[in-house]
C-alpha cells in the first residue's frame, strides 16, 4: 500500500521535471533506497508492474533499485561508521551520533532516455 | 529540505543519462515546509503524536485537554482509516477537533494536514496536536512542519520496539512510556525500552505517563508549557 504511494509519487516527480516529449522515451529510472527509509525494494518492484497495468504509457521503462546501508558520521572525530543492530555510536570515540550520512535517502538519483 | 541538483550528461550509447537528485518526497517536504511558516506566523506549537495503534494516544489527547483547556487554547487534528470516532471523544473534553479520514492510508501527508488548516483559527490556538494514524512505520517518514514529534510507547506493547521501528525513535523528540499504571502487572522493563531507544536517538527525551492514574501527566504538561513559551519568544 505504501510502496503503491511511492510509485505514484516517482511518477508524479518526474511528470514535473520532464517534458511530456521527453517522458515518452523514458528508458530506465534510477531510486536510491536507503534501510531507514521503510522502503522494500521487492515491494516497490511489484508496485512498480501494478502501475503499468493501469498507466501503459511508460511499459518500457525498467525500474532500478540501489539499497544503500546505514552509515553515521560521528561530529566530534569526524569517523565514518557502518550503523549494525541500531546503535548509533561511532566506533571510533563510543559516542552517540545521529548524524546519518547514509541509509536514509529516497532519492530519484538518474533517469534515462532512448534517443 | 534536500536541494535539487540537476545536470544534463551527453547522449551515451542509445541512451541519454539526467543525473538528478530529487528526493521522493519533495512534494511532501514543500508542503510541511509552508505548514511550519504557518505555524511560526501564528505562534502556534504544533506536536505530531505518533504511536502503534491502542497504545493510549487519543486517552493522552482528552487528558491533556482537561489539564491545558482553562490555561492555553488547545486544538486537536487526528489521522485515521475511518471513523470519526477519535474527534468525537477528544471534543468531549470541550476542544475543538477534526477528523482527518485518510480512506486507507496508512499514514498523515503534509498535504493533508495543510488541506484542513483553514478549518482552525490559528492565531487564537496556542498548542495544536497532529494525532497521526496509528503505525510506527510510514508516518516517521513524513515530515507534518511540526515543531515537535512526540512517539508514545506503551508498556502493553513490550519493550523491545525502538530497536524495531528505529526510523519511528530516530525522528523523535520525545518518547513517553505510556500505561504505565500496568507496569506491575507485565514483563516490561522501562530501563530496556529507554536504553534501546537512546542507542538509536541519544537525544530522545522520556517521560513515562499514565493518563489512568496521572503519573507523569505534570511532567508533560510542564514540558509542552515550556515549548509553548519557547515558541512565543
Amino acid at each position: 500500500m505504501h510502496e503503491t504511494s511511492i510509485v505514484n509519487s516517482i511518477m508524479r516527480t518526474l511528470e514535473q521535471e520532464f517534458e511530456a516529449e521527453k517522458l515518452s522515451r523514458l528508458k530506465g529510472i534510477y531510486v536510491k533506497v536507503g534501510i531507514l527509509s521503510n522502503i522494500e525494494p521487492r515491494l516497490l518492484h511489484n508496485a512498480y508492474s501494478a502501475f503499468h497495468l493501469s498507466n501503459p504509457g511508460y511499459q518500457n521503462a525498467e525500474l532500478h533499485i540501489e539499497s544503500t546501508s546505514l552509515k553515521i558520521q560521528c561530529e566530534i572525530c569526524n569517523h565514518v561508521t557502518d550503523v549494525k543492530n541500531y546503535r548509533f555510536i561511532c566506533e571510533n570515540c563510543e559516542r552517540p551520533s545521529k548524524n546519518v550520512i547514509q541509509g536514509e535517502e529516497m532519492l530519484i538519483h538518474k533517469v534515462e532516455f532512448d534517443d | 529540505m534536500s536541494t535539487i541538483e540537476k545536470s544534463t550528461k551527453a547522449a551515451r550509447g542509445t541512451a541519454q543519462c539526467e543525473n538528478t537528485n530529487i528526493n521522493l518526497l519533495k512534494a511532501n517536504d514543500y508542503v510541511a515546509d509552508i505548514i511550519k511558516k504557518e505555524m511560526a506566523k501564528a505562534g502556534t506549537l504544533l506536536i505530531n503524536i505518533t504511536s502503534s495503534a491502542g497504545s493510549g494516544k487519543t486517552t493522552l489527547m482528552q487528558k491533556t485537554a482537561e489539564r491545558l483547556k482553562d490555561k492555553l487554547k488547545m486544538a486537536v487534528m487526528v489521522g485515521d482509516l475511518e471513523t470519526e470516532r477519535d474527534a468525537a471523544r477528544i471534543r468531549e473534553t470541550g476542544i475543538q477537533a477534526l477528523q482527518i479520514v485518510t480512506g486507507g492510508i496508512c499514514h498523515l501527508e503534509a498535504q493533508m494536514v495543510h488541506q484542513v488548516l483553514d478549518q482552525f483559527d490559528l492565531p487564537s490556538i496556542d498548542l495544536l496536536f497532529i494525532e497521526n494514524v496509528g503505525n510506527l512505520v510510514c508516518p516517521s517518514s513524513f515530515d507534518l512542519g511540526e515543531d515537535y514529534r512526540v512517539t508514545l510507547m506503551a508498556t502493553t506493547e513490550g519493550d523491545d520496539k525502538p530497536k524495531k521501528y528505529p526510523k519511528m525513535f530516530l525522528t523523535s523528540d520525545m518518547m513517553l512510556v505510556s500505561k504505565s499504571d500496568l507496569l506491575p502487572y507485565l514483563p516490561f522493563s522501562v530501563d530496556a525500552v529507554v536504553k534501546d531507544a537512546r542507542e538509536v536517538n541519544h537525544e530522545i527525551e522520556v517521560i513515562q505517563v499514565s493518563s489512568i492514574n496521572e503519573e507523569g501527566i505534570d511532567e508533560w504538561c510542564d514540558w509542552l508549557l515550556a515549548k509553548i513559551q519557547e515558541k512565543k519568544g
